[in-house]
């Protein structure tokens, strides 16, 4: 036996799977070692997909990074708005109207249906089974198409806003939800006529990928994949936010902790998350969708109006007794119109001024008067109109306009300090960690991407097990690479 | 030789000549539309259409495809063993084609009658995974390596499993000729070996679906695992050879089933009965609508069940098929002594 | 194995159930749509290709060039020049946009809109650079007659309504089961 052995020298294969292979969602790449079949050892490679996007958070101010959120786990973007504006609202100390908290649970929900929808289709891809992954997808479009119905977008949602949500819901969305909500329960019976019992299935999935319950929490994984080894962690349960605590739902829990059981939790989600929705449909109550927090939210247009509709032609003056001459405003000016010396007044050409208003906004001093229909007129005859009184609404509006670009060219300003929110996305939990340091950006953010965390466990739910078990284990943790390398 | 025997000679084989041409034209045509058919079937299944871009319902689709495939870059690894890789679809689709020789199409349709028919056709269907097995070798990838490996294994041992669920039906038809098979089915009161040989016929449509890596079974491509599988490194015609044998492979095997299994081009003697001006049909149209009706079982499973996995179908094959086999192999000879 | 179990494997059944779905699927409808034939309905407000609003009565660009759309976008893709007393170059980079629709949001002046044309693809880069004619062109063709005021009542948030409780907010009225 010795003899044969040094004969025919046995050494592993080195196979490198990903970062294009059709199983590996996206860009992961592992490096297996084979012995036959049988895997020695994985290692995964994260970063094919990194764009910094803790870094961009960081040099953009708290309303523009929300966007970056959209392209971390792009498939359940909704849902990670929404936890990087409940974490946001928490560091600015606002709350968001009840209005806006059941719409975006619903939204949030309906996020964890279409998550889980993509999740069970390419599983269910990997696996084999791919009339699943159609039937899922007709679904997911559904979702999709209502999505496009409240925000105008579809897989880059962008709708959740810092205390609040960008526009409200119609009528028309409410009915046609309702109408998916109906449908939906039939169609997961039919997911689950083709796999569910079907004993290829069985084989693939049970007794797969175990992992114990303690040493799942030791790995640090949250969400459906803790949930399948008997953990009932739940964000939504624990600390809830937005709407939850004013909803019923389980959390279910599995028993092995294998990749069956995973699957069966996810699936019986899917069914709560269909539950929750239809309660908030019914629960939700009327009221504002934006909190009135007028320094950390964008300002209402229509009370900028008396300024900014386009049928007023007013003009801009600078009161020369109230200005000191500080030359913001002459840096603001995007066209020079104003000029003048440091320390003494300054005085705006009206030939070129835009009546854009970006000088209204830095003026500390309330020098810059607007003079209503005062456009083309006279610098003498502005002089004397600048000396009457304005009218009420156009001093509000003022306000609300100063307000606006203010908080547009510097962003909202949260208080210093630091603090971590988790909700709970469809993947599991999505922490956001701020540094802040008073300015209108973070001085750092971080982000707790689950799929971050749940591509670690692969070596641990992998080696020992087959080649196609290293598929059925990266189906299983549900990773998303945009999410994991951020 | 007279001149007499010479020109008998030179029409048998001007004869031949036609079949094999007669064969080749619906086997290739064949393979264009089981393309399209399968992606219509299994498109529809999954709530969608399939091809319908090029001509009317997409029904040019085939051309497209084959077209496309011959004007694609032949592109050839650095390091394959060029000439085992020249060489591997052209014994796939060699012997995938050899085996339409031995199909009875019709009572007085088929190429070469032998008596030995049965054997054969295993014989040669066994030399087509030397094709598989040394374009995953010469291939020089890992992943075309592994699924050369799969499918060596796989062959082996679905091989004789499907030879021992057709032991059966020889026992029955006490021949190994194909047309004799289907005289001696017409002849029996089932009408059709399906009925008696019911475990038989299971095992064999179980292993058929293995022998020609279709999905439950499709290890050796398993998409998801092994991207491609064997032919992971073929492009242009030289994959298209491999479609081709695939296909071509399923024909037979669907043939196969319906000469051993479903009668052949005959109908069974109590549907004659029933309906029976149907007698006047000629038994071609039988026999395609009994091999597509096949054809679209195997679309029909591909679209419904999920893969399995590499050991789990060794552990199917070798202690679950073979073994009911041999059990039903014993039963029916028993039978046929005891009767 | 109990008996039932047993049954249950050698019959199939459940890979049965699962080919009896797909062949009914097989004779239901496909949900597909011939794209180029045949288009989706998209819903109002969709996040489309940009336009440059004019006013209703003037006719002219309504947008004054404050810049406001050019800080707020996240990805830095607008581009506004001043000359004199107007605008004279209003650029948006499509190929860098990701219609996150932050620029509506932020213009006080309700002067740039997002339309619904989604088939804009183009072989050079050119055509994707959007330049202020461009824009203003988008608007006659993708916004005519009310769609843009139309547009701006239900799209361009937050309005004061938002921060209140309005008279008519849509509730569900269906039953509640």
């Amino acid at each position: 036996m010795d003899q044969v052995e040094k004969i025919f020298e046995t050494r592993e294969l080195n196979v490198n799977m990903g970062p294009q292979h059709p199983a590996t969602h996206g860009v992961l790449r592992l490096v297996l070692d084979l012995d036959g079949e049988t895997v020695v050892n994985v290692t995964p490679y994260v970063g094919y997909l990194h764009r910094g996007i803790e870094k961009l958070g960081e040099s953009l101010s708290y309303f523009q990074a929300l966007p970056l959120t959209d392209r971390m786990d792009y498939v359940s973007a909704m849902s990670n708005n929404i936890g990087y504006v409940v974490a946001v609202e928490k560091l600015f100390g606002i709350e968001a109207p009840e209005r806006a908290k059941f719409i975006r649970t619903m939204v949030g929900e309906m996020s964890r249906i279409s998550n889980h929808l993509l999740w069970l289709a390419t599983h269910a891809l990997d696996i084999g089974a791919m009339t699943v992954f159609l039937y899922c997808f007709r679904e997911r479009e559904w979702i999709l198409e209502l999505f496009e119905k409240i925000c105008g977008a579809r897989l880059t949602v962008t709708y959740p806003r810092i205390g609040g949500v960008r526009n409200d819901i119609t009528q028309e969305f409410l009915e046609s939800l309702w109408k998916f909500t109906e449908e939906f329960p039939s169609r997961i019976l039919e997911y689950e006529t083709l796999i569910d019992q079907n004993r290829m299935w069985l084989k693939r999935t049970i007794g797969i990928g175990v992992i114990s319950a303690e040493e799942a929490v030791n790995w640090g994984l949250t969400g459906p994949t803790l949930r399948g080894s008997g953990v009932p962690y739940d964000v939504r349960k624990f600390t809830p936010y937005d709407a939850y605590d004013r909803v019923e739902f389980d959390v279910p829990v599995g028993t092995e902790g294998d990749t069956y059981d995973r699957y069966r939790c996810r699936m019986i989600e899917m069914r709560q998350s269909n539950n929750i929705v239809r309660q908030c449909i019914e629960k939700l109550p009327p009221g504002p969708i934006m909190a009135d927090a007028p320094k950390f939210t964008l300002h209402p247009k229509d009370a900028m109006f008396p300024i900014t509709h386009p049928t007023k032609e007013h003009a801009f003056y600078i009161d020369e007794k109230v200005c000191k001459g500080c030359g913001m405003c002459l840096r603001a000016c995007p066209v020079k119109a104003i000029t003048g010396e440091k320390k003494k007044p300054h005085k705006i050409d009206q030939a070129i001024c835009l009546q854009c208003a970006n000088c209204l906004a830095v003026c500390k001093f309330k020098a810059l008067k607007i003079v209503p229909g005062g456009k083309g007129l006279s610098e003498d005859k502005l002089k004397e109109l600048a000396q009457a009184p304005l009218p009420e609404e156009i001093t509000k509006a003022k306000e609300h306009l100063v307000e606006h670009f203010t908080f547009i060219k510097r962003g909202p300003r949260a208080p210093e300090g630091d603090l971590y929110v988790a909700t709970e996305v469809p993947k599991g939990e999505l922490g956001f960690y701020f540094v802040s340091d008073g300015s209108g950006k973070p001085y750092r953010m971080r982000v707790r991407a689950p799929s971050f965390i749940h591509a670690g466990v692969l070596p641990r739910l992998c080696v020992g097990h087959l080649v196609a078990d290293v598929i059925a284990n990266i189906g299983t943790i549900d990773i998303v690479l945009g999410e994991c390398d951020r | 030789m007279t001149p007499d025997t010479f020109i008998k000679f030179g029409i048998d084989v001007l004869i031949i000549v036609i079949k094999i041409a007669v064969v080749l034209v619906i086997g290739l045509l064949h393979v264009a539309y089981a393309t399209y058919f399968e992606r219509k079937v299994i498109g529809h299944m999954q709530v969608r259409l399939g091809p319908m871009r090029v001509g009317p319902h997409g029904l040019l689709q085939p051309f497209a495809d084959g077209i496309k495939l011959f004007f694609k870059e032949d592109l050839i690894p650095e390091k394959a063993d060029k000439v085992v890789f020249y060489l591997a679809p052209v014994i796939f689709m060699a012997s995938a084609m050899v085996n339409l020789a031995f199909i009875p199409f019709s009572h007085n349709f088929i190429i070469a009658d032998i008596n030995i028919g049965l054997l054969f056709i295993f014989a040669i269907a066994g030399i087509g995974v030397y094709g598989i097995f040394i374009s995953g070798w010469a291939s020089n990838s890992k992943y075309a390596f592994i699924g050369g490996l799969r499918s060596s294994a796989q062959v082996i041992s679905y091989e004789i499993a499907m030879g021992f669920s057709l032991v059966g039906v020889m026992i029955m038809a006490g021949s190994l000729n194909l047309t004799e098979i289907v005289r001696a089915q017409e002849n029996s009161i089932f009408g059709m070996y399906a009925i008696p040989q019911i475990v038989g016929f299971v095992i064999f449509v179980i292993a058929a679906v293995a022998e020609t890596n279709r999905t439950p079974f499709d290890l050796p491509e398993a998409e998801s695992e092994l991207v491609a599988g064997y032919f992971v490194e073929y492009t242009g015609f030289r994959f298209a050879l491999f479609f081709l044998g695939e296909y071509i492979a399923m024909f037979i095997m669907a043939s196969l089933c319906t000469v051993c299994f479903l009668g052949g081009w005959t109908l069974p003697w109590y549907v004659l009965k029933v309906l029976p001006f149907l007698q006047h049909v000629p038994g071609i149209v039988w026999f395609l609508i009994k091999v597509y009706a096949f054809i679209f079982f195997y679309y029909w499973i591909r679209a419904t069940v999920p893969r399995y996995r590499y050991d789990q179908l060794m552990s199917i094959g070798w202690k679950i098929l073979i073994p009911v086999a041999l059990a039903n192999i014993l039963v029916t000879g028993l039978v046929k002594i005891l009767l | 194995m109990t008996f039932k179990k047993f049954i249950k494997t050698v019959t199939f059944i459940e890979i049965l159930k699962g080919m009896a779905l797909t062949l009914s699927r097989f004779f239901s409808r496909s949900v597909t749509i011939q794209y180029p034939d045949e288009r989706r309905p998209i819903a109002p407000g969709f996040r489309g290709q940009h336009a440059l609003a004019k006013h209703p009565q003037t006719g002219e660009a309504k947008c004054v060039g404050c810049g406001l759309c050019a800080t707020i976008c996240p990805s830095q893709c607008i581009h506004v020049f001043r000359e004199k007393g107007k605008v004279s170059r209003y650029e948006i980079e499509v190929l860098r946009c990701i219609y996150c629709g932050f620029c509506v949001e932020a213009c006080p002046y309700g002067a740039v809109v997002l339309t619904e044309n989604y088939e804009y693809s183009d072989y050079s880069k050119e055509n994707l650079y959007m330049t202020k004619e461009k824009l203003l062109s988008n608007w006659d063709k993708y916004m005519p007659g009310n769609k843009g005021e139309e547009y701006f009542k239900r799209f361009w948030r937050p309005m004061s309504g938002d921060f209140e409780t309005p008279s008519q907010q849509p509730m569900f009225r269906g039953k509640r089961s």
